[in-house]
């Protein structure tokens, strides 16, 4: 079974508003660098670091260095410990449940 | 929320998603929700082919993902008219990783009279772990909502 403290890393993580959108754009590339992830973030480089040092500690972020330079990219299995929680959620049926209820509304008023 | 947790944990190597709601509406009413194609489409969406008849075989037009074709393979196991509703949940191929990789499960409503109405409950079950860790995860419509859910439930701790 997926233990607790896990989760609450995760979640702490990924709690941050700026850390999240963080996480979103390593996931939205192969592999990204500090000061590519600086640009246009809007916050400082060292910022940047600190979030990606929280990530790491999460599992949700993995490096590589090569010359100067240290590539980051989204470890996918650092959610492993979500998808326990994801199931309390099932956001798809829920969604569609709330469109059932409008449904049922709309033809039993 | 406990009764999905127990769900869950009573399925060693697969996971189950669970909703359970109660509905102000008769049974009859929410059962032709499930069983009527044309009002499956306005909520759930558009089966080709579905009668409520077990046996019946019907599919689901969903995102095509590598060498699956996005169709979800359904087939009626169990019909309880106002009761129960149960249809096998099929898809995916067996090359892709991820999303469109191998799915094998089962969708099963239920409805039960309630205090204010009709308890309907859904479970989804069977997803094995890991190799349908994708499509567990899309069926939850994906982790970037969960992600952005996080934040709201951290704030609320």
């Amino acid at each position: 079974m997926i233990q607790a403290a896990p989760i609450d890393t995760v979640m702490r993580a990924l709690a941050d508003p700026t850390r999240r959108a963080v996480f979103e754009r390593i996931v939205g590339s192969d592999e990204i660098t500090v000061a590519e992830l600086t640009r246009g973030s809007g916050v400082t480089q060292g910022a940047i670091s600190q979030h990606l040092k929280s990530l790491k500690q999460a599992g949700l972020v993995a490096e590589r260095p090569e010359g100067r330079n240290v590539y980051y990219r989204a470890a996918p299995e650092g959610l492993a410990p979500l998808v326990d929680w994801m199931s309390h959620y099932g956001v798809f049926w829920r969604e569609r449940f709330a469109n059932l209820r409008s449904l049922l509304k709309e033809i039993d008023p | 929320m406990n009764r999905s947790m127990t769900d869950a944990a009573s399925t060693s190597g697969s996971q189950d998603i669970v909703v359970d709601e109660v509905f102000p509406h008769a049974p009859e009413t929410i059962w032709k929700t499930l069983t009527s194609g044309a009002l499956m489409a306005r909520w759930l969406m558009a089966p080709t082919g579905f009668e409520p008849v077990a046996g019946n075989r019907f599919t689901y037009q969903t995102k095509p993902g590598g060498a699956w074709d996005g169709v979800i393979h359904c087939e009626v196991l169990e019909v309880v008219p106002n009761q129960r509703l149960v249809y096998a949940w099929k898809g995916g191929h067996e090359q892709n990783v991820g999303y469109g990789a191998t799915l094998d499960t089962v969708v099963t409503f239920s409805l039960s009279k309630a205090e204010n109405g009709t308890r309907l409950r859904l479970v989804h079950a069977g997803f094995v772990m890991p190799r349908n860790e994708s499509a567990f995860k899309t069926m939850g419509d994906g982790w970037k909502t969960v992600v952005g859910r996080i934040g709201d439930i951290a704030g609320e701790e």
